[in-house]
């Protein structure tokens, strides 16, 4: 799964540095978020993950609109204490189950600035795409079931954006999403949750 | 190149991040790795028994053959508390040669040529591993099709339990309980007590009187 990640990050990070050299308005985002488990998802995992990255290569097309691809990682964990569990042969099993999921996205992001060029600026973005998701619940130290799917992902967000620096072309920004995570497996539908970011931008030129 | 400073930075930093993912085995404690998994013959009342007898040696079954019988601190100590366990609840301990109601072994399955052990195969093999002649009933064949079939990839403390006080009249010696410790620290002598008594603690309905 992180070979996946790795692969993920590498593509970004070489597209970054083959169309930085045809374009002056590019621009890479590193983000921190958190994840907040809502729905059904929280039947699974209720924890909140503090435990998540992003990267965003965006094309400013002008002032306002930018477009480009988005990818990191969010890692969602739960440790349940000992029960006893009613297996399928009838057996009583006494365990401690801890659930694991990993989401990785890989999607294309539109973003629209208000009040460009002002010292606070709103923005809303909308991304869409894919999801590699990785599940896998334990008992006790064992294995107890895993799969790794990858499936439609969207993610409308939004935020404010803070310029600084020299020429105003670095920036701070906080914002919040939704992510739609279909996941249907086992009992599970879905993973939707709730993001909190924040982000530094970075000119790529 | 100034600008592209920037691309080792950030590579740097989610690589980083990438990393940071948290480990299920590593945030377990050791009591937490071990599973305790029994099952019962449903159809058995076991109040219907008053006494008991336990085997005085483990067996090391290795790779689906009995590797010896060893009776070293470890296993003197889990026969004890598995003999105290059914004390607790009501039963009377008897020698072997008394016509005890209830015949208990104790086994340390290991596989070390597959990497599991099936454990189908460890009761169509039973009779090798404890013979019937050790309760008194030479000939006599091991039955229970309750027991469910699971494979596992490590060693595994087995307790299991047979109807002696039937056995004539059925001409064969039915299992009735099985209990299974598996995991890190499961042939640790420190732990012998808590797995004893958590194979016990989920099996209420072990007791002379319900």
């Amino acid at each position: 799964m992180k070979k996946i990640q790795y692969i993920a990050i590498g593509c970004l990070l070489f597209c970054s540095t083959t169309v930085v050299a045809q374009t002056n308005d590019l621009t890479l985002k590193i983000n921190y978020g958190a994840g907040i488990p809502v729905g059904s998802f929280k039947d699974v995992i209720s924890n909140t993950s503090y435990r998540g990255f992003g990267a965003e290569l965006m094309y400013h097309i002008n002032k306002s609109v930018a477009v480009g691809l988005e990818t990191g990682s969010q890692d969602f964990y739960q440790k349940y204490p000992r029960q006893l569990y009613k297996a399928g042969d009838g057996s009583d099993i006494s365990a401690v189950l801890t659930n694991s999921i990993q989401a990785v996205p890989i999607m294309l992001k539109g973003q629209y600035n208000f009040l460009a060029g002002k010292a606070v600026q709103p923005y809303v973005a909308l991304a869409a795409g894919g999801n590699i998701i990785r599940f896998n619940q334990y008992a006790g130290q064992f294995t107890n079931d895993a799969k790794t799917k990858f499936g439609f992902a969207a993610s409308p967000e939004a935020g404010v954006y803070i310029p600084f620096g020299r020429y105003k072309r670095a920036g701070f920004s906080v914002g919040a999403g939704y992510n739609f995570m279909p996941f249907n497996y086992s009992d599970i539908s879905n993973l939707n949750n709730i993001s909190a970011k924040v982000g530094i931008s970075f000119p790529l030129d | 190149m100034k600008q592209y400073a920037i691309v080792p930075f950030a590579a740097a930093a989610l690589f980083l991040l990438a990393s940071c993912t948290k480990d299920p085995i590593k945030n377990l404690n050791a009591d937490e790795n071990r599973l305790y998994i029994t099952n019962r013959d449903s159809s058995t009342n076991f109040s219907s028994f008053k006494t008991f007898s336990i085997s005085d040696s483990v067996a090391i079954i290795r790779n689906d053959r009995q590797h010896e019988k060893t009776r070293d601190a470890f296993d003197t100590a889990f026969i004890a508390a598995v003999s105290n366990a059914m004390v607790q609840r009501g039963f009377v301990p008897v020698p072997k040669d008394q016509n005890p109601d209830l015949g208990i072994n104790v086994s340390n399955i290991i596989n070390t040529y597959s990497g599991y052990v099936d454990y189908g195969n460890y009761y169509n093999d039973y009779y090798g591993y404890w013979d019937p002649y050790y309760w008194g009933y030479p000939g006599y064949g091991y039955y229970g099709s309750y027991i469910g079939t699971y494979q596992v990839n490590e060693g595994v403390i087995s307790v299991d339990m047979f109807n002696l006080k039937d056995a004539a009249a059925n001409g064969k010696i039915k299992a009735i309980w099985n209990g299974v410790i598996r995991g890190t620290g499961n042939d640790n002598i420190a732990n012998i007590s808590s797995n004893v008594k958590a194979l016990f603690d989920q099996s209420p309905y072990i007791k002379v009187t319900q």
